[in-house]
């Protein structure tokens, strides 16, 4: 393996315990055990996962406001200190540089946390328009760990890193707390369509001393968690959670040349917004005019698994491209999302997949793919 | 059966290419990759790791234990029809497994006799038991003379694996 592959404060623990592979530059764990293991780890109990790849940068100044604003397509002014919203990242076309999570921390404070992939890009581009707003853009990546805490017994295992009751701290929200000792920000947020939450272990930087702070939180994660069924999980957890729930991942759903509209996620969106972002324009017209594909999710009906870039058809006629698939360990069948021409599908036609030159025939549906009365944030028993 | 003839396993569906590295989990449990692999004495190899047994006129063909190794948690294997004929290093199948996606390349020429319709229900036997109740298909060679030229034997495969 080449040498110049990035490594997290964890990696040392991944290496001893993990399966290794290389993921957009990163050394990382794909799974400790077995990956239908740990994704049920995260739906029936507790998993936890080293997201420290990805690229956190403080964002501060009297103008942090309209510098977001300008740069994204949520409301920033709706979003109120100690709370995070999703959001994305457009260029003048619409299309996306990157989707991600903003969080406010304080009156002019910000954390941007964006993907692995488009660490380096993100931080050119907030480096090239802070010129213009009076604002300071820090790059904290290397001085904070990064770990999911997500399923249902998530919030269960962290209260017990803590006297204070976290159940005060709903979804969405962000605050510093101390957890088992260690200055953390606790955001209740995920991705993989459980209840839970991202921790930002501040002050563990890739020096010895920070990676061992950084290994003994993840490690009193395991310890404190044994009697609730927590599991390390790796990357391929992680992708087979957040596809279970219908979430989209940059490099496949999202993209360069893909608007957040086309993409499904109008959450993201807003337009009553000021100074209005870039690309907004281009947005608003595919609002009023609509766009030119449309994300679905797609349940195998026939064996198989839909695998990206495999074609859609309808009646035999291409109608589009599969983005991301994988076995579903809930559904036990191939599930995936994909973009095709708007207007043709609904939820409950059956479409084809050319898998491999073999047509094998899918359901259309909406997400998530699971049944959400009993899995998933939102869940009744 | 592993594409490019290194276990670089046109992954998964996280972004990009993951590749699967050559040091294998430490303590979890979790099957071990390169090292202390089964390699059967009495098989045939190829560079995509899928073994080859010939018995009487026919060819079986299945992927070796580092193969299954490498790939993990097997979901779903794709095998040819019976009754149509594939050629020597083309593609021919696919096993998917929670990690990665892969091509079945057919080791020799020939006509396809019989699949392992065991696998449709049952892909993790592929997994457990490759050289036994694993197997893939069966081929009658049209070329074996030739075509097996280019297979190694266990030693030489042993080895091969070593120094992917």
């Amino acid at each position: 393996m080449a040498e110049k592959l990035k490594r997290t404060q964890l990696y040392d623990w991944h290496r001893k315990h993990g399966d290794l592979v290389e993921f957009v530059g990163w050394e990382m764990p794909v799974r400790f055990t077995d990956i239908r293991e740990e994704h049920m780890a995260v739906r029936d109990a507790v998993g936890i996962f080293d997201t420290s790849n990805m690229s956190r940068f403080i964002i501060k100044g009297l103008q942090a406001r309209e510098f977001l604003q300008t740069l994204t397509t949520n409301n920033v002014s709706k979003l109120k200190v100690n709370r995070g919203h999703y959001t994305t990242c457009l260029n003048d076309n619409a299309g996306m540089h990157d989707d991600l999570m903003l969080y406010r921390v304080e009156d002019d404070e910000y954390i941007w946390v964006t993907n692995a992939a488009n660490g380096p890009k993100i931080h050119a581009h907030l480096m090239k328009h802070s010129k213009d707003f009076e604002v300071e853009v820090e790059d904290k990546s290397r001085d904070i760990t990064m770990i999911a805490v997500q399923g249902p017994m998530a919030m269960s295992l962290l209260n017990k890193l803590t006297v204070q009751d976290l159940s005060e701290y709903g979804r969405f929200t962000c605050n510093h707390v101390k957890l088992a000792g260690y200055d953390c920000y606790l955001c209740r947020t995920g991705y993989t369509g459980e209840d839970g939450a991202e921790i930002l272990v501040l002050d563990t930087p890739s020096t010895e001393e920070g990676k061992r702070r950084a290994i003994g939180f993840w490690e009193e994660l395991l310890k404190q968690g044994e009697n609730l069924g927590v599991k390390p999980c790796g990357l391929g957890a992680r992708d087979s959670t957040r596809l279970e729930a219908g979430l989209v991942l940059y490099g496949h759903e999202l993209n360069e040349e893909t608007s957040p509209l086309e993409a499904r996620i109008p959450y993201a969106v807003k337009f009553k917004v000021d100074p209005h972002y870039i690309g907004y324009d281009e947005l608003k017209r595919q609002k009023t005019e609509g766009v030119e594909k449309t994300r679905i999710g797609i349940v195998m009906i026939d064996r198989g698994i839909p695998r990206d870039p495999y074609p859609v058809l309808l009646r035999g006629e291409p109608i589009g491209e599969v983005t991301s698939g994988v076995m579903s360990p809930l559904l036990r069948k191939g599930i995936g999302l994909a973009y095709v021409k708007p207007g043709l599908v609904s939820n409950g036609d059956i479409v084809e997949v050319d898998i491999k030159g073999r047509l094998r025939k899918a359901e259309v549906a909406g997400w998530p793919f699971y049944d959400s009365e009993k899995y998933g944030a939102s869940r009744s028993v | 059966m592993i594409p490019r003839s290194t276990v670089q396993v046109e992954v998964f569906d996280i972004p990009f290419d993951l590749k699967v590295t050559c040091h294998s989990p430490g303590t979890s449990g979790a099957a071990k990759m390169s090292e202390g692999s089964n390699v059967p004495e009495n098989l045939m190899y190829n560079k995509e790791h899928e073994w080859v047994r010939i018995e009487g006129d026919l060819v079986i063909v299945g992927i070796t234990d580092y193969a299954q190794n490498a790939l993990h948690e097997i979901t779903f294997v794709e095998l040819p029809e019976v009754g149509s004929t594939v050629e020597a290093n083309t593609e021919c199948g696919l096993v998917e497994s929670m990690k990665a996606s892969s091509d079945i390349f057919a080791p020799v020429s020939g006509e396809i006799t019989e699949v392992n319709t065991q696998l449709e229900d049952a892909p993790e036997l592929v997994n457990e038991d490759p050289y036994g109740q694993g197997w893939m298909m069966k081929i009658k060679p049209s070329n074996l003379d030739e075509e097996k030229k280019a297979l190694m034997d266990s030693k030489a495969y042993a080895e091969y694996t070593e120094s992917e």
